[in-house]
């Protein structure tokens, strides 16, 4: 009787176990879905060509220290330009914060976001960005001529530009690290490319 | 024949948590509510705001009187005939054509477009009030006995839950595949 009690319990410790692994998996499955969200339309591509020197600007963050963007140094850039009122940007926040992380050895992340100062406080505060630099100010998104938000670009330690984009998920974020690798302005220009090296040796 | 009162106290229990924590959703946003309601287009422009703001009173009231064994009855009755009201309500906007307003069934971030699922959903957790509704056997309830009685409708809420997320994905799904 008392291995009967024993293995009842134990069953339904197990059975509660199980039903908690099925329900994370359907809510993983629903945070998939939310970030299998369509892509961001194509536009016509303006400003700074990828593989060519970026533009040289230096801005004070918002504490005031001096940034400079463009210049050779030791890691590459990302900048990410974001605003506090686009909700994209925000979504985008969890997945910048992870490269940031795993690759701070050769990458140094910046915000780069212009408009009210309290709001920039409450996203600050919100997603825990105190101490990243984050530059608040229209000048670096003049200089790179960015017309639509979430914009990534990506500077190498040499001061070139590799890759920039509309960034509206985490492919598209890492989209641009493979085009860096690929050396490549985009990936569909990468396609074309090989296509054409394959068409000529065939000839 | 009688049940159980595992059967009887375990669906009550189930059936209080789901009320509850539909009661918490609309009161927390009750203009979302109001409009869910609107959508429906089954009430008088006048009743929607009373009724709205009703409605989670009487989900609540119903989910506390559930775990009171002498109001258990009654209150288990009353919940099957509130989730029957609403099967209807989503039976009459199917029957209408109106595959598009939003169910309004769980909480936030699961908006779902109504369609014959969800009256089968309903039917279930109907079916589980009326299952609480019934009179049980009198036997004298050790400590084993709860321990059952929680877990099991632990499990049968954690099912719930589950089944509502596949639910609320699957249109998500359907678009994703083009469908």
């Amino acid at each position: 009787m008392d291995a009967l009690i024993v293995s009842n319990i134990l069953l339904w410790g197990l059975l509660i176990a199980l039903a908690f692994a099925v329900m994370g998996l359907v809510r993983q499955i629903g945070v998939l879905h939310g970030r299998l969200a369509p892509a961001g339309a194509l536009m016509v591509d303006k400003g700074v060509a990828v593989n060519e020197p970026a533009p040289q600007v230096t801005a004070a963050d918002r504490s005031g220290r001096p940034v400079n963007f463009g210049y050779a140094g030791e890691k590459a850039q990302l900048l990410f330009f974001l605003s506090p009122t686009c909700p994209i940007c925000k979504s985008l926040l969890p997945a910048i914060k992870s490269i940031a992380k795993e690759q701070a050895h050769r990458l140094d992340v910046i915000y780069v976001s212009d408009g009210d100062m309290d709001a920039q406080k409450a996203l600050i505060t919100e997603h825990k960005l105190d101490d990243a630099t984050y530059v608040v100010g229209p000048e670096v998104g003049m200089t790179y001529q960015i017309g639509k938000l979430p914009y990534a670009a990506l500077i190498d330690n040499a001061g070139v530009l590799r890759a920039k984009g509309l960034v509206n998920s985490r492919e598209h974020l890492d989209s641009l690290f493979e085009t860096e690798h690929l050396g490549s302005a985009t990936l569909q220009q990468y396609l074309h490319n090989s296509q054409h090296a394959h068409g000529a040796h065939n000839h | 024949m009688q049940p159980d009162p595992i059967f009887v106290i375990a669906a009550a229990l189930a059936v209080a948590v789901i009320l509850a924590s539909a009661a918490t959703h609309k009161l927390r946003a009750p203009a979302r509510f109001a409009n869910q309601l609107e959508a429906y287009q089954l009430l008088p422009q006048a009743l929607v705001s009373p009724i709205a703001r009703l409605l989670p009173l009487l989900e609540a009231g119903l989910a506390f009187a559930l775990l009171v064994p002498a109001a258990r009855h009654f209150a288990a009755l009353g919940a099957a005939a509130l989730l029957a009201s609403y099967a209807l309500a989503i039976g009459i906007n199917l029957w209408r054509g109106r595959r598009d307003i939003d169910c309004g069934c769980a909480g936030p971030q699961q908006e779902q477009p109504i369609r014959p699922l969800l009256l089968a959903r309903n039917t279930v957790l109907v079916s589980l009030a009326l299952v609480a509704s019934l009179a049980p056997l009198s036997r004298n309830l050790g400590l084993f006995d709860a321990f059952v009685v929680i877990a099991a409708s632990a499990v049968a809420l954690l099912i719930y839950a589950a089944a509502d997320g596949l639910m609320a994905n699957s249109p998500r799904l359907l678009k994703l595949i083009g469908r």
